[in-house]
């Protein structure tokens, strides 16, 4: 397989993700604050902006964060390389450059979600809310997985989209428990009832509520919630799965079987995945929640510089 | 409720076929008989019926990407290359013609390139002046001497040929053996047709196209100096290229990787792509991309396109290249005028398919002539494709033909000039009026080259001018596309 192909694959899935957790994020908030103060919320929609990394960004295009902006800037803006139409342009942008590689049905799922979110109008959804438009994208994520997963050969191409998405994913969740704990647990107004709220929408946001109600079953706890996103061992969105998945992903690339590497990306995550595995959420606090998740996230870079090292960007010896 | 009886004609209503060939009509009213169950469909639909068709095709169209891109205002948009329903209909005895002088020509074609960058033959002969073929823009003095695999310059022709609406002949009007496109319209084209009219795939026998690719990459395969398992790659521009569907769609069609020049280096004379295991070694190139900027070691120094070190491992014979290099001395306008001439001087052969008649303006009794009727001739720059540097004499302003007149008088070797051929017409459905019209064509058949036959899918792109009265079907300038249906022997007649 071409590097220039793996590498498009591993980023068109990526890009997926990325436009995804953008989506739920600002869907889930959008919804809860609505029926907060203005004083506090506007707090929050900065947490909102900070998790998306484009603070400074933001506030160059605006002077304040209002529902409105945040809305246009994290979902239409195509000055800001993260915002969900901009991913999704970069989605399609790279099937396009190897939709030879790609099924047919791979692309024109991707190309008609592309023209599909071409006619959103930013003012008319940001007058209705950004429902609407979030669960298009929701649910073009998971249409592009399922009709990934039913057309494309699960060869090594399949294994980088598997393994793109995996550390997006990782990575996001890590960075949405790192945020959400500094920000609530340092805002002065953090009152039990209001905590708890919030802490429901950080689950929802990353699609675990329901799991956290049938395995948890008393009211939300912080330790509990960031136990559950990131060791927990089945939830499709905790960092611990994903990172599984992404080892998985990368041992079936190499061929290293088990025990063994192959690669420095592998290396490294086979090393996380055993401290996920090993560790308990007390482990973790007693380091310092946010130590081990900034470790962690900037692992999370090192392997996707050593991934493009190993596979797309290696030198030539000629 | 409308009876049959009252929708019939709705579609063809006031239909006019004007002084010009008709291809569905001989005179008013009077069908020609292989498109009698067509036209019968057609007469029977209403146009909003039509129309949802028309709708359906073109979302398929838009799903799939079949698109190119448009530069205007800097900004590439990407468009849809407009398809019009009705096909095109050549009976088998017309396309035998058709078939057998391209055939000719193509084979002519290749033994002039092989001549001109081999023993120069013909220019030792003076059956064609040396002057007018060193200064072809695409002639390229670093292919004397190089020996192609396989003997095969032109593996991929498209000849554009029209027909004379005063005698009914096809004539060729441009060869083009460089990098032609639009081979996948005419298997897309026929895709959604089959979709849209499988009716009339019962009535009719229509000869298919869509072995096209197997084809194309059996001649690719047979180039490699490596016989067992050689690797074939498709070479593209990139996602910017206009013709970007296409080259990702052979890729896909072939079964082999789309490349860029960013994917393949150069060692030892020996060209590899980056693949995650490494390098693998690549035999033959279908390159996409024009000779300029295939090799910036050998060409123009700042194309990032291509592959340095790319013409040294071709003229090693390591890696085969598909186009040859060069081939842009073939396809010259002025060189066309030619090609007749070749097809006797290599081939001991009478042209089955007439050129039309052209001025060379560098002779200087064809300048005057030109000067003198500007008004009523067609002017075409020779190294330009894409219906682009051309001038419509009867459809120019006084100051567009003033232009032109300096332009020839500055540098007459790069025009040629050609009276204004009436082209035939088929009915395309003209949708601010709701019904069929007749609009002029032409028609790109796709000639494949293996070294010792020319094979040519039954039809070819028909591309339409769809705006009223326009002559003009580049898909640069406002044409579309029809689907070109070659019926079986004794089906149609």
């Amino acid at each position: 397989m071409l590097s220039r192909i793996a590498e498009s694959l591993f980023w068109m899935a990526r890009y997926m993700e990325r436009a995804e957790d953008t989506a739920r994020l600002l869907d889930v908030h959008y919804h809860m604050l609505l029926e907060h103060s203005p004083q506090s919320y506007q707090l929050r929609w900065e947490a909102i902006i900070a998790i998306s990394g484009e603070t400074d960004r933001f506030f160059k295009l605006y002077h304040e964060a209002n529902p409105h902006n945040v809305f246009e800037f994290l979902g239409f803006r195509d000055d800001n390389p993260n915002s969900v139409l901009t991913c999704i342009n970069r989605v399609r942008e790279n099937a396009r450059t190897i939709r030879d590689r790609i099924s047919r049905e791979m692309w024109e799922d991707i190309n008609s979600l592309y023209h599909r979110l071409r006619g959103f109008r930013p003012e008319t959804e940001i007058a209705v809310g950004p429902h609407r438009f979030c669960n298009e994208i929701k649910f073009g994520s998971f249409r592009f997985h399922g009709v990934t997963d039913d057309t494309l050969p699960h060869d090594e191409g399949w294994q980088f989209l598997k393994a793109g998405r995996s550390l997006e994913r990782a990575e996001t969740t890590a960075h949405i428990v790192d945020a959400e704990y500094h920000q609530l647990l340092t805002s002065p107004s953090s009152e039990a009832d209001v905590n708890n709220h919030q802490w429901m929408a950080v689950l929802r946001s990353v699609a675990a509520y329901e799991i956290y109600r049938r395995e948890y079953h008393g009211r939300i706890e912080p330790e509990k919630v960031a136990e559950l996103l990131l060791l927990h061992a089945r939830h499709p969105r905790s960092v611990r799965f994903n990172i599984s998945t992404l080892h998985t992903a990368l041992q079936a690339i190499s061929g290293s079987g088990p025990g063994s590497y192959a690669t420095e990306a592998e290396r490294l995550t086979g090393k996380m995945h055993e401290s996920l595995l090993y560790d308990r959420i007390e482990d973790v606090f007693a380091r310092g929640l946010h130590l081990f998740l900034t470790d962690l996230e900037k692992t999370c870079r090192v392997i996707g510089e050593q991934i493009a090292r190993s596979y797309f960007y290696y030198a030539v010896v000629a | 409720m409308q009876t049959p009886q009252a929708v019939r004609d709705d579609l063809f209503r006031g239909y006019q076929t004007g002084t010009f060939f008709d291809e569905m009509f001989a005179g008013e009213g009077e069908l020609r008989p292989h498109y009698a169950p067509l036209h019968e469909e057609l007469a029977n639909m209403l146009p909003a019926e039509f129309e949802e068709r028309r709708r359906l095709a073109d979302s398929a169209f838009l799903l799939q990407g079949i698109t190119f891109t448009v530069y205007n205002d800097g900004q590439g948009t990407e468009r849809l290359f407009p398809f019009d329903l009705v096909p095109r209909i050549l009976p088998w005895h017309e396309w035998d013609v058709i078939e057998r002088g391209l055939s000719q020509r193509v084979m002519a074609l290749n033994l002039f390139l092989q001549d001109v960058y081999g023993p120069q033959r013909i220019l030792k002969d003076r059956t064609i002046p040396r002057s007018l073929v060193y200064s072809c823009r695409h002639f390229r003095r670093e292919m004397i001497g190089v020996e192609v695999p396989r003997g095969i310059y032109t593996h991929v022709a498209g000849i554009d040929l029209i027909r004379d609406s005063r005698t009914g002949d096809f004539l060729v009007l441009e060869d083009n053996v460089r990098t032609p496109s639009g081979v996948s319209y005419v298997l897309e084209n026929r895709l959604v047709m089959t979709r849209m009219f499988p009716r009339a795939f019962q009535v009719y026998e229509v000869m298919p196209v869509d072995h096209y690719p197997l084809e194309l990459a059996q001649i690719l395969r047979s180039l490699s100096a490596r016989p067992s398992d050689p690797v074939v790659v498709v070479l593209t521009p990139g996602i910017y290229n206009s013709a970007y569907f296409e080259h990702s769609f052979l890729a896909r069609q072939m079964g082999v990787e789309l490349v860029e020049g960013r994917d393949l280096i150069v060692d030892g004379d020996i060209v590899y792509m980056k693949t995650i295991r490494g390098l693998t070694r690549v035999d033959v190139i279908y390159r996409r991309l024009d000779d300029e900027f295939l090799d910036p070691l050998a060409f123009r120094s700042e194309s990032l396109l291509g592959v340095p070190g790319l013409m040294g491992a071709y003229r090693a014979g390591n890696v085969a290249l598909a186009n040859a290099i060069g081939n842009g001395v073939a396809d010259d306008k002025a060189i066309y005028a030619y090609v007749p001439e070749f097809i006797r001087y290599y081939l001991g052969e009478e042209p089955i398919l007439k050129n039309v008649e052209t001025r060379i303006c560098s002779r200087p009794d064809d300048l005057a002539y030109v000067l003198e009727h500007l008004e009523e001739l067609v002017v075409k720059a020779v190294g330009e494709s894409g219906g682009y540097g051309m001038l419509l004499g009867p459809y120019s302003t006084s100051a567009m033909i003033e232009d032109f007149r300096k332009r020839l008088v500055a540098d007459p070797r790069n025009y040629i000039a050609q009276p204004v051929i009436s082209l035939s017409r088929v009915p395309a459905y003209d949708a601010p009026a709701s019904k069929m019209a007749g609009r002029h064509v032409d028609l790109r058949p796709y000639c494949l080259f293996d070294g010792e036959k020319v094979i040519i899918v039954p039809g070819g792109l028909t591309r339409v001018a769809l705006k009223p009265g326009s002559l003009v079907v580049n898909s640069s300038q406002g044409g579309g596309s029809k689907d070109t249906w070659v019926l079986r022997r004794g089906s149609g007649d």
